[in-house]
């Protein structure tokens, strides 16, 4: 399992996932507004 | 009573063993890491409270947010600088490789490098408070923009000072393959500083 405390790697494969998150989240609520 | 003292210090010298006993420590998690675990729990915890203000004055009183009268939050000027922030991950991410493989060369450069990032980051953020032309204290959105972009910004604050310790270190030759915690410990911070500030921007600015 991903633990970002436990290596700087680990940490730095965490910063990339919620960066994709981010984005998706982002994408997602811009595209609801657009269609309400 | 002078000769027993003495005998004592000599076999303490012989143990080279000085001040109080040892404490226990866990064979499982290295203590700076340990450390840096929980100051980032407590991290999250004190972000986690300036969150809830924010989505109090958003979601549970819908007091709106920005744009309020003729103030507007530069969403492009801080996308820029999301842009710088992240990629100075990337420029530590580097730095540590080089560590890990021996090459001094990209640990030195890369540690500057994010140093720099960084240090652009928080002059773009000083400028924008000088520039957005509202005050913390002119309404409730304001003192929460201030609040959550200043707390983060004291964070980065604060990576670039490990920075500047780590990359003096760097400099002077310090840190090998097998030992360089005083950058991998900071390294984690500033991914740390780089994930909350995602998602300030995110909520503040763009959502």
């Amino acid at each position: 399992m991903l633990n970002p405390i436990r290596s700087e790697q680990e940490a730095f494969r965490f910063l990339l996932y919620v960066v994709v998150v981010a984005a998706v989240v982002v994408g997602i609520v811009f595209a609801v507004r657009a269609l309400t | 009573m002078e000769s027993a003292s003495i005998a004592a210090d000599l076999a303490h010298d012989d143990d080279h063993h000085h001040g109080p006993p040892t404490p226990n420590v866990s064979s499982r998690v290295e203590a700076q890491f340990l450390g840096m675990l929980l100051f980032i729990i407590s991290e999250v915890m004190l972000f986690g409270a300036f969150f809830t203000a924010y989505f109090f004055i958003r979601v549970v009183a819908d007091s709106g947010w920005f744009p309020i009268g003729d103030a507007e939050l530069p969403k492009l000027v801080a996308g820029v600088n999301t842009a710088i922030l992240v990629s100075s991950s990337f420029t530590m991410h580097w730095a540590l490789e080089g560590a890990r493989n021996e090459n001094r060369n990209a640990l030195r450069v890369g540690l500057l490098t994010t140093a720099l990032l960084g240090l652009t980051f928080l002059t773009v953020q000083i400028n924008e408070y000088v520039h957005i032309g509202f005050a913390p204290h002119d309404h409730a959105q304001g003192t929460i923009f201030y609040g959550l972009t200043g707390l983060h910004g004291a964070h980065v604050f604060v990576g670039l000072t490990l920075l500047t310790f780590a990359t003096v270190r760097a400099f002077r030759g310090h840190f090998t393959a097998k030992e360089h915690r005083g950058v991998e410990v900071p390294g984690i911070y500033w991914h740390f500083v780089d994930v909350m500030w995602i998602v300030v921007y995110c909520s503040v600015y763009l959502l």
